[in-house]
């Protein structure tokens, strides 16, 4: 094992907001960490993240050994290995930042998954993929009616002392319900505060389907906004853990993973790439060959 | 068979192999109707799996089952029936009010659920066909129930009779039964062929199978099956051994794209419990003397769907505990599993499909029992949803394997 080239495994995570990489070395040392706004036409131009992650890490790309795609884009990556989905993806990386791990919830750009883990292992899931609302959509929408930047929701939450309840689930009508309170006199940080209320409640009735066990990690780009990461908290009824980047997660998973399928392919003296890679654009989703 | 005419059906059989017949049948479903039409034979629609088929067949009428189409937007059902109910009888309204199912001599319907009761009357008052019958099957199987289910076979007997000018006799039922029976005896076998690992036929492939019977006369499709599951058994190049063999329960899937997603990312579909599938054929009718009682009964309490209630058994407590509950609703899915080596499920339904919703958790907890794992989708019939239900199904098949 030890004549041989340090190996080197990427994951990357095409979400439907962020695209994430993350390249770790053999002891699973993060090498470097890219996330970028996917955008409607940046989605295309993944390579371009990988190519920030490979600057980082200080490696070319021929030097990586495995790379796993996954995300909601990960069907027709060019420069993938294998792509593997970003529920298994997740409760991996969750169980690596935090062993403990037996529930997570994860809330992106455009869906929010709950995870059931067992020995780093998913075994459950739940998912809401088909509605805005409970998502990091819902509050990008809701934080541009309001004129604010999405990062400063959180704190401003934070001030509230009676959030106020905001009935309607679809984004679109509490985006209306937002402008009446507004004028009704409610001040902002209670408007905010009942948004989070809202996604909180909403998401973590979706988690009580798993039956949920501690310990509990909350990841995804809502977990950024500490308004929603306190409502979660109180939904709850219990501590939930944060990561500092709950960006990564996925990506991080999809890297150890290639990890497992490399060590177990060289394990059976079996070549590890078994197809071709280009580090160029992403193909449309449905144009699989 | 020697007679003077062509025979159109020797013709295809010899030129096409079961299989591929099969598939253009379900590219083309009305094609062989048409054709029967052109020489006078009348073409009755029927939804879902509870009108008696066999007294069409007894009359010389060609059953032929009204179906969706998941391809096509809806654009003129929500007229008449809300958004908020099952898609596929939308689907079926819209193809109706389009002027899909024009061809037809008359349809029968049932109340399989109640959507399909309100869809019945409202294609009666917007379609006005030539023959209408509504079957208002019960909904539970007590002695009363199964009464009054032969006192309306009765009925629909006499609609037919009239609507023919023809006299349904009892011989004639009776040779219906049998040649309808050896049609489920053929499904049957068909199934068997899925048993091995590798399966010999794919889940594509059945439900193709399955799309063709709904469209042929009965004998026509006992020679297509027989055409199958001879050309099945030889050929070299069935499906894949995969590392999930799963079986697909819940609401009507009439089209092939929901198993081909799943059949495309690692999995055979060796099993089903849907209405296009084992659900309509793996039941037998009893040869009865007064033929009614046989059919009455099948119709009624041996088609195993979740719209039909069955009151549970009491134990040996004289209790009603919940696993008891469960082993009677479902204990045929635990056979099915051990007998088609299957190593997840997939519980679909619709969207709306109150029938099938509703017995989803108990069904989950029921799997989970007997050590199945299993997932539950929810999906609105239609193409566009693939992309995210495959995530799911992936997901699942990676948590199993």
């Amino acid at each position: 094992m030890k004549s041989r080239n340090p190996l080197y495994f990427a994951g990357i995570d095409l979400g439907s907001t962020m695209t994430k990489v993350v390249i770790i070395d053999e002891g699973e040392v993060i090498r470097a960490r890219v996330e970028s706004h996917t955008g409607a036409e940046h989605r295309r131009l993944a390579n371009k993240v990988m190519e920030q992650a490979l600057e980082q890490a200080n490696l070319p790309f021929a030097e990586i050994t495995y790379v796993v795609a996954t995300g909601y884009g990960r069907i027709n990556v060019p420069f993938a290995d294998s792509q593997i989905t970003e529920l298994t993806c997740h409760a991996r990386g969750v169980s690596s930042l935090f062993p403990s791990v037996r529930t997570a919830l994860d809330i992106g750009g455009q869906d929010a998954k709950g995870l059931k883990i067992r020995d780093g292992k998913l075994i459950d899931f739940v998912m809401n993929d088909k509605c805005a609302a409970g998502t990091g959509r819902f509050l990008e929408v809701i934080a541009k009616a309001l004129g604010l930047r999405l990062e400063e929701l959180g704190s401003i939450s934070l001030k509230s002392t009676n959030k106020v309840n905001i009935s309607n689930t679809c984004t679109i009508f509490a985006q209306q319900e937002v402008v009446s309170r507004l004028s009704d006199g409610v001040p902002l940080e209670d408007v905010v505060a009942g948004l989070h209320e809202a996604i909180a409640s909403r998401t973590v009735g979706m988690l009580k389907r798993l039956k949920i066990e501690p310990d509990v990690v909350f990841t995804g780009g809502v977990a950024k906004n500490s308004g929603v990461v306190k409502a979660v908290r109180e939904n709850l009824g219990s501590e939930i853990l944060v990561p500092d980047d709950p960006l990564i997660s996925g990506a991080l998973g999809a890297a150890l993973l290639g990890k497992e399928l490399t060590l177990k392919a060289l394990e059976k003296g079996e070549s590890v790439q078994k197809k071709e890679r280009r580090l160029t654009e992403v193909t449309f989703f449905n144009q699989e060959s | 068979m020697v007679t003077g005419k062509i025979n159109h059906t020797e013709i295809l059989s010899v030129a096409e192999a079961g299989l591929s017949k099969t598939k253009q049948i379900y590219q083309d479903r009305t094609r062989r109707v048409k054709e029967l039409k052109a020489e006078g034979k009348k073409v009755i629609g029927y939804l879902d799996i509870y009108p008696v088929l066999e007294m069409l067949t007894a009359l010389d009428l060609v059953p032929y089952r009204i179906l969706g189409d998941m391809r096509e937007p809806i654009t003129k059902a929500d007229t008449c029936l809300p958004t908020v109910v099952c898609p596929f009888l939308r689907s079926v309204m819209d193809l109706g009010l389009k002027g899909k199912y024009n061809f037809l001599d008359g349809v029968v319907m049932a109340h399989g659920c109640e959507v399909s009761e309100k869809t019945a009357h409202i294609w009666r008052t917007y379609l006005n066909p030539s023959y209408a019958h509504f079957i208002d099957t019960p909904h539970t199987t007590h002695a009363a129930a199964q009464r009054q289910h032969k006192e309306l076979l009765k009925d629909f007997k006499r609609t037919l009779e009239s609507f023919t000018g023809k006299e349904l006799s009892i011989e004639k039922l009776k040779e219906a039964i049998k040649i309808h029976n050896e049609q489920r005896a053929l499904v049957r076998e068909l199934y068997d062929l899925k048993k091995p690992d590798p399966p010999l036929i794919s889940g594509v492939e059945t439900l193709q199978v399955m799309v063709a019977l709904a469209s042929l006369p009965v004998a026509e499709g006992n020679e297509l099956l027989r055409q199958v599951i001879s050309e099945v058994k030889q050929r070299k190049d069935g499906p894949a051994k995969k590392p999930a063999r799963l079986l697909v329960w819940g609401s009507i899937i009439d089209d092939i794209a929901l198993i081909d997603m799943m059949e495309s990312i690692g999995a055979d579909v060796v099993m089903d419990d849907t209405v296009l599938g084992s659900r309509a054929y793996f039941s037998p009718v009893a040869l009865t003397a007064d033929p009614l009682d046989g059919l009455a009964h099948r119709y009624l309490v041996e088609l195993k769907s979740p719209r039909t209630f069955r009151e549970t058994v009491l134990s040996e407590t004289k209790r009603k505990d919940y696993m008891t509950d469960l082993e009677n609703r479902f204990g045929y899915l635990k056979d099915y599993a051990r007998e088609w080596k299957v190593n997840g499920v997939i519980l679909q339904a619709l969207r709306y499909c109150d029938i099938h919703g509703y017995e989803v958790p108990g069904l989950k907890d029921y799997l989970a029992s007997i050590g199945l794992p299993s997932i539950y989708l929810e999906h609105d019939y239609s193409e566009a949803a693939l992309a995210q239900l495959r995530t799911r199904v992936q997901a699942f098949l990676e948590v199993i394997s």
